[in-house]
């Protein structure tokens, strides 16, 4: 794994509450509290962090959180 | 739209309450929703409690109360007042409209116009916007602005997403024309395409209300609703409120050529406490005064939040002395509009439950 990646990872983790622990291969389905306020904070966490803006369905089509953090550009 | 107006103040303010109280966790928790999912949407959004509407009243009844408490502490004939605006998107009847209707309850005289302005959570700035223009260039002395709803009455009990949040009130401002020319710069906005993202199917013309609009349907998260219901895409109205709105009020910052640090206070729609914080983060104005607590205590408000973020947010401030407010009402339509000016003294009445018990 990249050191951006762990970076992203952590930074994630530290906003959405509900993804702390969780493997990064980990289904997001599994989890019973992903649910549209943690996609608001995902959202939010997004704009703040890297001025970029996702749109509720394509966080909703992410299975795992690394194709939540493959949504950020590549610098 | 980009216009700069003058020779108007805002000269009162008063919001009336639903009286009926519901507590966020305890409702929950009566629907069977765990009580740590529960905290984390208080904690994260904001909520505790809100006032809703007592059987029977509308918002007409609520803005009729604000009204009234404001013209007598303001100490106003009503034949004095050229013109009611009333903002609402839950009217007593589809003809006619709010507005007339209270014109006749408070007696107004003949000679003053009476029209409704269909508009939610921006509405107040719309009416705001309306009356300086009705007193600066349109003939009108004084002008009666009220704004509000009965958005409680529209989601399903059943909803955990949608029914928790909405409160009912009903606002009253007294705009004036003046002969000092303090500008007021305005940026209004409009986003039909996105119309769908804040809806109630059924129960206009398109949809008219029948057996077939009240069947529920349950969805993925276990929500009840039916299509009479207020229906809200949660991640697409924050986007757009992070996308619009911080636009907006930097726009109307910089054409009223203040810095940041100049402005006294940022009064948004009351939605809730996250997207309060995330707009006064993206516009930079977190170190102004930004008041977002009072959804934790009306639930959101609609067209009369700002109002009521106004009087029980600035408090003693507005009634003393001027300050440099800029303010944005957000929502349905999707429609947006934004203000900076200086404003007050105003004077305020407390924010009050109607009927009182």
């Amino acid at each position: 794994m990249s050191s951006t990646f762990e970076s992203h990872l952590h930074a994630l983790q530290k906003e959405v509450d509900v993804l702390v622990g969780v493997s990064p291969d980990a289904p997001l389905s599994g989890l019973p509290q992903w649910d549209s306020l943690a996609i608001l904070l995902v959202i939010s966490h997004f704009e703040h962090a890297y001025k970029i803006t996702v749109t509720g369905q394509e966080i909703r089509q992410c299975k795992t959180i690394r194709e939540l953090i493959q949504l950020i550009p590549q610098s | 739209m980009l216009t700069t107006l003058s020779h108007f103040r805002l000269a009162g303010l008063a919001v009336s309450t639903g009286s009926d109280t519901r507590d966020f966790i305890k409702d929950g928790l009566a629907h069977g929703i765990g009580l740590a999912h529960l905290e984390r949407v208080a904690k994260t959004i904001g909520l505790k409690e809100r006032k809703v509407a007592s059987p029977g009243v509308t918002a007409l009844d609520l803005c009729e109360d604000a009204t009234r408490r404001l013209l007598a502490a303001m100490d106003i004939d009503v034949s004095t007042i050229d013109v009611i605006i009333f903002v609402t998107q839950t009217p007593d009847h589809s003809q006619p409209n709010n507005a007339c209707l209270l014109h006749g309850r408070l007696g107004l005289a003949k000679s003053s116009i009476a029209f409704d302005l269909s508009l939610g959570c921006s509405g107040w700035v719309y009416g705001l916007h309306q009356a300086g223009l009705l007193c600066a260039h349109g003939g009108a002395g004084r002008v009666l602005l009220c704004s509000g709803d009965t958005l409680s009455r529209l989601t399903h009990p059943q909803d955990s997403s949608m029914d928790p949040l909405f409160g009912d009130a009903g606002s009253a401002a007294i705009v004036e024309r003046t002969g000092t020319p303090t500008p007021w710069y305005f940026v209004l906005g409009s986003d039909g395409k996105l119309s769908a993202t804040i809806k109630v199917p059924a129960g206009g013309a398109r949809l008219p209300a029948s057996t077939e609009t009240r069947v529920e349907s349950k969805d993925s998260n276990g929500n009840v609703h039916h299509a009479e219901n207020l229906m809200m895409d949660g991640a697409e109205v924050f986007n757009f409120s992070l996308r619009e709105v911080p636009a907006a009020i930097n726009t109307v910052i910089k054409n009223a050529a203040w810095q940041l640090a100049d402005v006294d206070a940022l009064v948004l729609h009351q939605a809730n406490k996250f997207i309060i914080e995330n707009i006064a983060t993206k516009c930079g104005l977190k170190a102004a005064h930004v008041p977002s607590n009072l959804v934790e205590k009306y639930g959101n408000q609609s067209s009369a939040s700002i109002p009521a973020a106004l009087i029980e947010g600035l408090g003693e401030k507005l009634a003393n002395r001027s300050q440099k407010i800029v303010g944005c009402g957000f929502g349905v339509g999707l429609s947006w509009a934004a203000f900076a000016s200086e404003i007050g003294p105003v004077i305020t009445c407390p924010i009050q439950p109607y009927p009182l018990k």
